[in-house]
């Protein structure tokens, strides 16, 4: 039985804090400077 | 003087040709072979698919590239394959159908000393009654051509919409095999925000229609990863980004056929299935090129070279076991057909030795099977290791390929954007290392916590438009493009 809507609607909501965070320009810089470090970091290894 | 031909032109052959002339100067030729004159930058179809972008944005000609760096470019389609050669001439050779203006319909046999098989996929909306845009009811985001019709069909939804009347969106894959749930997770989060901004979303009810068995599975089992402090799955990430956005989802279901406004699909609890709609985007799923393999004297050898499904063998471990004893261990490291040593596959030409998601049936036996997704990330890098061990075996005598890359231990990034703007855009950002789980190396969860993560927020859409950015620079092979990582 597919219950996905069920789990759907019991799955946590951000709070406000959240909300805030992800529209935080400066919080977010340092998020996006992160992400790209971490993507730079992991295309340019495990290959040989 | 050695010839290499390459076979495509999407992201694993194009970076593969490139490094191959890079590294082999203009003492070997390398010849690319496309039946498209135009590179396309897949990952932002999306965006042409609700109309934030046009075709012109994602598409660049390939020949003035292919001129500039010396490489020889043949718009045609490939459909045999001689690997040992033929009766007129020992060389191996690729027969091919050109497909530009000046020459369609002619056919050539190209000799090479190396082959790259980067075809990409075949898509199969043929397997699905009813699928795809070209004859039947549902549109598609995979070439821009079927965007662009999308984003004109999604503003016919939002007018109808604005009229007044309730509308029923499906965005999801067509069949119970398919890949690339990750490109409708994203496709579903731009349109729920061009619905939000043009201020009809009220009026328009959203369904995710996946063959997962679980939200968050995208083919690859899911993941867990920590998120401030607390270790989380992919499948409550998303179930909660879902929640957030009014998306309703339907799981574990294989489309059986589609009419005029009307999905036909069964689930793994045996239940047979309609659902209406107005717009629908169902991705097909993917199988091989259309092509076949001959020996030197004529005689079919395809099953030798290709998997059933028309994906190129290499080196990986096919032979049938259970689910319970696939291994890491099992997927292919240098892309190298076993038979042929001068044949080579990357990116989705590729067979994959087995799924990474556990694949069901239902109890009639209709496979729901995500099929392993191949991004673009990892397929760049096959394409560059194999273009350095092909430039090794030419250049150094190399009798082995000299350079490698797993799946099971290369990473994976994914950044499913929702919406656009710089101050006003939000994308679901995900890293998964490796992407095929390796149980051996982390048994906890199959891969590297402090490499897996997923969060949303306006710095993962600012990613997205800079890999947009930069990845075209760099198949545009600008100054500096190898600093620029695939």
């Amino acid at each position: 039985m597919d219950n996905t809507n069920e789990r759907i609607a019991m799955a946590p909501l951000p709070t406000a804090g959240e909300l805030r965070h992800r529209r935080n320009t400066f919080g977010q810089f340092f998020r996006f400077m992160r992400i790209n470090w971490t993507m730079w970091r992991l295309a340019r290894k495990k290959h040989h | 003087m050695a010839r290499v031909v390459v076979l495509g032109a999407g992201v694993s052959g194009h970076t593969a040709a490139l490094y191959l002339k890079k590294r082999l100067g203009k003492a070997h030729d390398v010849v690319v072979v496309s039946p498209n004159s135009n590179y396309n930058w897949i990952p932002s179809n999306i965006w042409v698919g609700v109309g934030k972008m046009t075709t012109e944005d994602v598409v660049f000609p390939l020949a003035p590239i292919y001129k500039k760096k010396g490489i020889e470019f043949v718009q045609a389609k490939a459909f045999a394959l001689w690997p040992e050669g033929d009766a007129d001439d020992d060389r191996p050779a690729v027969e091919v159908e050109y497909t530009s203006a000046a020459k369609a319909g002619q056919t050539e046999k190209l000799r090479y000393d190396y082959v790259v098989n980067a075809t990409g996929p075949k898509l199969n909306f043929a397997a699905t009654p009813g699928l795809g845009p070209d004859g039947g009811h549902t549109v598609s985001v995979c070439t821009p051509s079927h965007a662009t019709e999308a984003s004109t069909k999604l503003d016919d939804v939002i007018a109808a919409a604005k009229s007044g009347k309730t509308q029923k969106v499906v965005i999801g894959v067509g069949h119970g095999t398919c890949t690339c749930e990750g490109a409708a997770f994203e496709y579903t989060f731009n349109v729920d925000h061009e619905l939000r901004a043009a201020g009809v979303r009220d009026k328009v009810e959203v369904t995710y229609l996946t063959n997962e068995n679980e939200l968050g599975d995208f083919g690859v089992g899911g993941m867990q990863f920590e998120q401030n402090g607390f270790r989380t799955t992919s499948q409550l990430w998303t179930e909660s980004l879902y929640r957030e956005r009014g998306v309703k989802a339907v799981t574990g279901a294989a489309v059986t056929s589609i009419d005029e406004g009307v999905i036909h699909y069964d689930q793994l609890d045996g239940s047979h299935n309609d659902m209406e709609f107005d717009f629908a985007m169902l991705l097909p799923p993917f199988r091989g090129a259309d092509w076949k393999a001959f020996d030197k004297a004529g005689e079919d050898i395809t099953g030798t070279v290709f998997a059933p499904s028309g994906f190129l063998k290499v080196d990986a471990n096919y032979t049938p076991k259970p689910y319970e004893e696939w291994s890491a261990k099992d997927w292919p490291r240098t892309y190298q057909n076993p038979t042929y040593k001068n044949v080579f596959a990357v990116g989705i030409a590729f067979a994959p030795p087995h799924q990474i998601s556990k694949p069901r049936a239902t109890p009639d036996g209709l496979a729901v099977a995500p099929s392993p997704p191949r991004t673009g990330m990892p397929s760049g890098t096959m394409g560059k290791i194999v273009a350095f061990s092909i430039a090794d075996m030419i250049l150094k005598g190399a009798t082995e390929p000299t350079h490698s890359a797993s799946m099971s231990e290369m990473a994976a990034a994914c950044v499913a954007s929702a919406g656009a703007g710089m101050r006003t855009g939000t994308a679901a950002a995900m890293t998964m290392s490796p992407v095929v789980p390796d149980w051996e190396k982390y048994p906890e969860t199959g891969r590297n916590l402090k490499e897996t993560f997923g969060e949303i927020g306006l710095a993962g859409h600012w990613v997205k438009r800079l890999l947009h950015t930069l990845f075209i620079y760099k198949a545009k092979v600008k100054p500096g493009w190898t600093w620029i990582p695939e």
